[in-house]
């Protein structure tokens, strides 16, 4: 089974982000750039399924630019096979890069594509559900299990107030959520060999899809501060605040 | 010249850097501030996993199962383990594990089994005992210690001081003169059991650290095995000498890594902190000693991975080595006291790491040979024969 899986170059989770003055966007000047976390699970899985003897060949993909390069070595040393970057100078947005993936998996056919349920920095939980539409595979999302079975997958979910368990044939798409696995930590002798590996760099005209943006933003603003909170002396002053100034009860 | 990290280097020391985030700096926050070791459990977890990174034994040659690191790298990393509170004198607590005295490698077979292989397993432990009251930089005459040959075994007299760790070792390597008026040849290596009679911790010497302590040794007619004489009889200087050279790029680079991550800290911290109206960031005062310890933290940083890349490259470092560390010591005082500075009255308590790191990094100016005596290599160094 070969294991398709699309990785996102984010800003580290670790980073303390600060919006541009001019509220453009986030501020990426010197800050450090990780995979994407829900992708590292994606990976990881992959991987997994790669050492059970379940999956044949695990392959990173990432739609970006050129330092994306960095983000698709990392995967290779985590255990993937090989990599592939649609290199693009435009910022690709979730549609864009779905389609950018769907061109790509007609060529590779790939019985299983694994996505991260959403990407830390534009948060849109999109491209994998637009990746399966465009396909027409089928998709279980949120996953926080995975077991192979003949020609289908079970896939447990965590839902409001429980656990969903589907049952899914393959050709499938699967979106990560944090408690599927834990990542492991990329072994000495595996980062030796990721620069051996490949990792093949080609264009979206290459697959013949348009990545221009869809969507323009118009706005990036921080959340606003939480203010001071304030020590009552009785219960009578605290039932009147929350009364008259917080407006919370009547 | 391509003075970048290759790719391999930054995925290691990205590895390093997850590993000091998640695992080492989590732990810490429950323990002790001035705490230099994990509880064994925590300890044996995450030993499980830097061996599961192929990264333990960090300084074990590859021929005695160590990890197949170039020294460069080997400095990228421990600019890394030293990033959380006890980073300086007890990096990642210890989870790398280690070689402990390399100068073993260079013992005879019976010694390596003895007490190398025990070492490597962690079941032995080993102190370097060198320092006297008279000083340690200059072991071709401040060694006092004498050991008298008595047939088949030595009987050693004197004492040393500043000794990490002899109260916790079972063996040690102990420098004694051997010809008395031979100066730096008339010194000798010998490896010392710690239970041998006559071998006493006179006392733990309190210091500005208060972890991982220093003791001060004394040996009244102790008897030591002609076989276990390291090295060659006479030939004791050049174990010590090759140790305090090559000793000095890891101490350097565990001082840039606590440099780094104060630095690190201060930048996130001055954003936010308001005073009289407005941000810490944006007063010049405040601007200028971030660009300080900016520069500060770069020069020591390529000044020890030169000397890192020159050992590794088999060339003479000496000089090297003691400008990274000179170098590195006091630019990383600095940084932690510009730091301290920056977080004011927060900087000064126990909550932040500031003041441990303050206290430990003083040391650092005099350990390992104090800055004085670095100058005076350099200054040997460059003007050789014309020093007369």
């Amino acid at each position: 089974m070969k294991v398709l899986v699309p990785v996102k170059r984010v800003v580290d989770a670790n980073v303390k982000v600060r919006v541009k003055p001019d509220n453009s966007g986030v501020d990426l000047n010197n800050v450090k750039m990780a995979v994407n976390p829900f992708c590292e699970i994606a990976i990881e899985e992959a991987v997994r399924l790669k050492e059970a003897g379940s999956a044949s060949e695990v392959i990173a993909v990432s739609v970006g630019a050129g330092n994306c390069q960095e983000q698709l070595r990392t995967c290779l040393a985590l255990g993937a096979d090989r990599a592939i970057l649609v290199e693009t100078d435009v910022d690709p947005q979730p549609l864009g890069i779905a389609k950018a993936l769907a061109a790509l998996q007609e060529k590779e056919g790939a019985e299983l594509v694994i996505f991260g349920k959403q990407s830390i920095d534009g948060d849109n939980a999109q491209t994998g559900q637009m990746f399966a539409a465009l396909t027409g595979m089928s998709q279980a999302t949120f996953a926080s299990e995975v077991k192979v079975g003949d020609g289908k997958l079970e896939v447990t979910r965590e839902i409001d107030g429980g656990l969903q368990t589907l049952s899914i044939k393959l050709p499938a798409v699967v979106t990560t959520d944090l408690r599927l696995n834990e990542p492991r930590y990329a072994s000495l002798p595996n980062i030796m060999k990721a620069k051996k590996k490949p990792l093949d760099v080609i264009s979206p005209a290459d697959l013949g899809v348009d990545l221009t943006p869809t969507v323009e933003v118009l706005s990036v603003e921080p959340p606003a501060e939480r203010e001071a909170g304030i020590i009552v002396e009785t219960v009578e002053e605290l039932v009147d605040k929350l009364k008259n100034e917080a407006k919370v009860i009547s | 010249m391509d003075l970048s990290l290759t790719e391999e280097q930054e995925l290691i020391v990205g590895n390093v850097r997850r590993f000091v985030r998640e695992e080492i700096v989590p732990r810490e926050l429950n323990l002790d501030p001035d705490a230099d070791e994990l509880p064994p459990d925590d300890k044996a977890a995450l030993v499980d996993k830097t061996r599961a990174m192929g990264l333990y034994g960090l300084d074990i040659p590859v021929e005695y199962g160590g990890p197949d690191i170039d020294l460069v790298t080997r400095t990228l990393i421990a600019m890394e383990m030293s990033q959380h509170r006890a980073g300086l004198y007890a990096p990642c607590y210890g989870t790398f594990g280690g070689a402990g005295l390399a100068q073993l490698f260079e013992a005879t077979e019976a010694q390596k089994e003895k007490y190398l292989y025990p070492t490597l397993r962690g079941e032995k432990r080993g102190f370097f005992g060198l320092t006297e009251p008279s000083g340690g930089s200059d072991p071709a005459r401040a060694i006092q210690t004498r050991a008298v040959r008595d047939g088949g075994e030595w009987i050693i007299n004197g004492g040393k001081i500043f000794i990490s760790g002899a109260d916790r070792a079972q063996y040690g390597l102990v420098f004694a003169r051997t010809s008395p008026d031979k100066g730096r040849n008339g010194v000798t290596c010998f490896i010392v059991d710690t239970d041998t009679p006559g071998f006493k911790v006179q006392r733990v010497v309190h210091t500005l650290r208060s972890a991982h302590y220093a003791t001060e040794l004394t040996f009244t007619d102790m008897r030591v095995p002609h076989a276990n004489i390291l090295g060659a009889e006479n030939r004791g200087f050049a174990i010590a000498n090759d140790r305090l050279s090559r000793q000095r790029i890891p101490y350097a680079a565990g001082c840039i890594g606590v440099a780094i991550k104060a630095h690190e800290m201060a930048l996130e911290y001055v954003p936010d902190r308001e005073t009289f109206g407005a941000p810490l960031s944006t007063r010049q005062a405040v601007q200028w000693m971030l660009v300080d310890n900016e520069i500060d933290i770069r020069q020591a940083r390529w000044l020890t991975l030169d000397a890192a890349h020159r050992a590794q490259q088999g060339l003479d470092f000496r000089k090297e080595a003691a400008m990274a560390k000179l170098v590195a010591t006091e630019a990383a005082s600095r940084v932690v006291d510009r730091c301290m500075q920056m977080f004011g009255g927060y900087g000064v308590t126990k909550d932040f790491p500031f003041e441990r790191w303050y206290r430990e990094m003083r040391i650092r100016r005099i350990g390992e040979g104090p800055s004085e005596v670095q100058r005076h290599i350099i200054a040997r160094d460059l003007l050789g024969a014309g020093l007369r």
